[in-house]
């Protein structure tokens, strides 16, 4: 607790984060994860659209960025961005493209024999 | 003569007058003194009727007074807790942003802010603290901030937005004003009807009107509701009706206190109350800049593209973010996947080369430095 008189040392947002979303829930579909990449279509946006979005596309123009970047460049939850970006690319204003392929089934034998190659050349 | 000499009367009135003289005079007398304790009683009744009245001024006042700085102090607490608990939640949202649990944080979020708006609400009333300082904010951030401490915020739609901000002392108060409103267009209306709100721009500042689509006001509530709207004297805690109506007496402290003005007196377009809150232009202020702006950067850092993933260098610090991590502004994209390959083409031989050169030399000393043991999957 603060004394009297003195201000809180830290104040959280003014528009809470349900009231961006309208109270919503969080989308169903898995369009969205941390790693898909997204970034502004052609579409102009209308002059209407509400401050966060307008800062999403603006964020987006510059090409591709994942959903987790664009989570910590706004300082909103992630399901948050979330419900953006699904309203945002219904109505054609941000264009998806599908993560990088994860590397995980690799087979471990080939990274041995790489590891080796470069050990024999390098090493 | 002698017959009435003898006549007993005579006797009887001559001895009698002087008594009745006595009597007449003794009552007399009486009757005065009488007369004097009657006015020195009404005197002394006035004086303790002013006194009583003078009393019961007194005890009026001074419950008043306890009564505001015990709720005054009480809802300190509690305001200061609602903060605390919003701060926590905030980070909470931020930690599990993708978990479904979100949803009900946001929910709790949800309520923590009604909570918060109502000890606010008591608090004003005595004269109390409104609460955190906020940054300039725009009149539509702050509109939309009133909306998220009511109930049923999601019937509120708010039709247009505004060019102007509210400098930084007013954006509490009109914010909990406006919360106030909302929340009396709420309760006093159909549990679906919409809740509009316009912002206008007006010749004498900006104009938030509220409209609801309820049964509107009689006559007694609207008087009611002017007479506590305009606030010449405030009511207190103590005349706020059983059960107490905190709306328009908060609404009416608050624009007193910064100088706004809220009117009731019109009808709605669809039939309920319209409330027209006027911010006046020393309550207004243009819209603050965006934190930062691209041309800010360094004309050489523009000049030379930039290698595939060295984003660091291309971006300028900036402030810290909530979280204390530096926040960046890219120069322009900071793309994963570069959209052309003009990034590529630009690279000569000669620089790849010493790339190459670097990253071989890199690994190399790297590997005569580095203790075999600290990495368990070494293979030396």
């Amino acid at each position: 607790m603060t004394a009297p008189g003195e201000q809180e040392p830290e104040s959280a947002q003014l528009v809470r984060p349900y009231v961006i979303t309208n109270g919503r829930g969080l989308p169903e579909n898995d369009q969205f994860n941390l790693i898909t990449l997204v970034t502004a279509s052609e579409e102009r946006p209308p002059s209407h659209l509400d401050p966060e979005k307008r800062g999403l596309l603006e964020l987006c123009s510059g090409g591709y960025l994942s959903v987790a970047e664009i989570a910590g460049h706004m300082g909103l939850p992630i399901g948050i961005v979330k419900v953006l970006l699904s309203d945002l690319s219904s109505d054609g204003y941000l264009v998806t493209r599908a993560p990088a392929p994860p590397a995980q089934l690799v087979d471990v034998s080939l990274l041995q024999e790489v590891l080796d190659g470069l050990q024999a050349r390098f090493g | 003569m002698t017959q009435y000499l003898q006549d007993p009367a005579l006797w009887a009135l001559i001895a009698g007058t002087p008594l009745a003289a006595t009597a007449i005079i003794r009552g007399r007398r009486a009757r005065a003194n009488l007369r004097q304790e009657k006015a020195e009683l009404e005197k002394r009744s006035a004086d303790l009727e002013n006194n009583y009245a003078e009393a019961v001024q007194e005890a009026h006042t001074r419950a008043e007074e306890a009564t505001k700085s015990a709720l005054k102090s009480a809802m300190r607490t509690l305001q200061g807790l609602a903060n605390e608990q919003q701060l926590a939640i905030s980070k909470t949202q931020d930690k599990y942003g993708e978990h479904q649990l979100l949803q009900d944080l946001l929910e709790i979020d949800h309520m923590n802010s009604q909570f918060g708006r109502r000890a606010q609400s008591i608090a004003v009333l005595c004269d109390g603290w409104l609460g955190r300082q906020r940054a300039v904010a725009s009149v539509y951030d702050v509109v939309r901030s009133a909306k998220g401490r009511i109930r049923h915020y999601t019937r509120v739609e708010i039709r247009s937005q505004s060019n102007f901000a509210l400098v930084s002392r007013a954006v509490e108060p009109v914010a909990l004003a406006l919360a106030e409103l909302l929340d009396n267009a709420t309760s006093y209306s159909a549990p679906d009807s919409p809740i509009d709100i316009t912002i206008r721009t007006v010749p004498k500042g900006v104009c938030v009107i509220i409209d609801d689509a309820g049964v509107g006001m009689n006559e007694e509530e609207k008087n009611r509701a002017d007479k506590l709207l305009s606030a010449t004297h405030a009511t207190g805690v103590t005349g706020l009706g059983n059960p107490p109506q905190f709306g328009f007496a908060v609404i009416g402290v608050l624009a007193a206190r910064y100088g706004f003005t809220v009117s009731v007196d019109s009808a709605s377009p669809y039939g309920g109350v319209r409330a027209v809150v006027l911010l006046p232009e020393d309550l207004l202020t243009n819209m603050p800049e965006p934190e930062e702006q691209p041309t800010t950067h360094a004309p050489a850092a523009a000049e030379q593209p930039e290698p595939i993933g060295s984003t660091m260098t291309s971006s300028t610090v900036s402030g810290s973010t909530a979280g204390g991590l530096p926040k960046r502004r890219r120069k322009g994209a900071i793309s994963i996947v570069p959209r052309t390959d003009a990034t590529a083409a630009a690279r000569t031989s000669e620089e790849t080369a010493s790339i190459m050169g670097a990253f071989q030399r890199g690994t190399q000393s790297g590997r005569s430095a580095a203790n075999p043991n600290r990495e368990g999957h070494d293979p030396q």
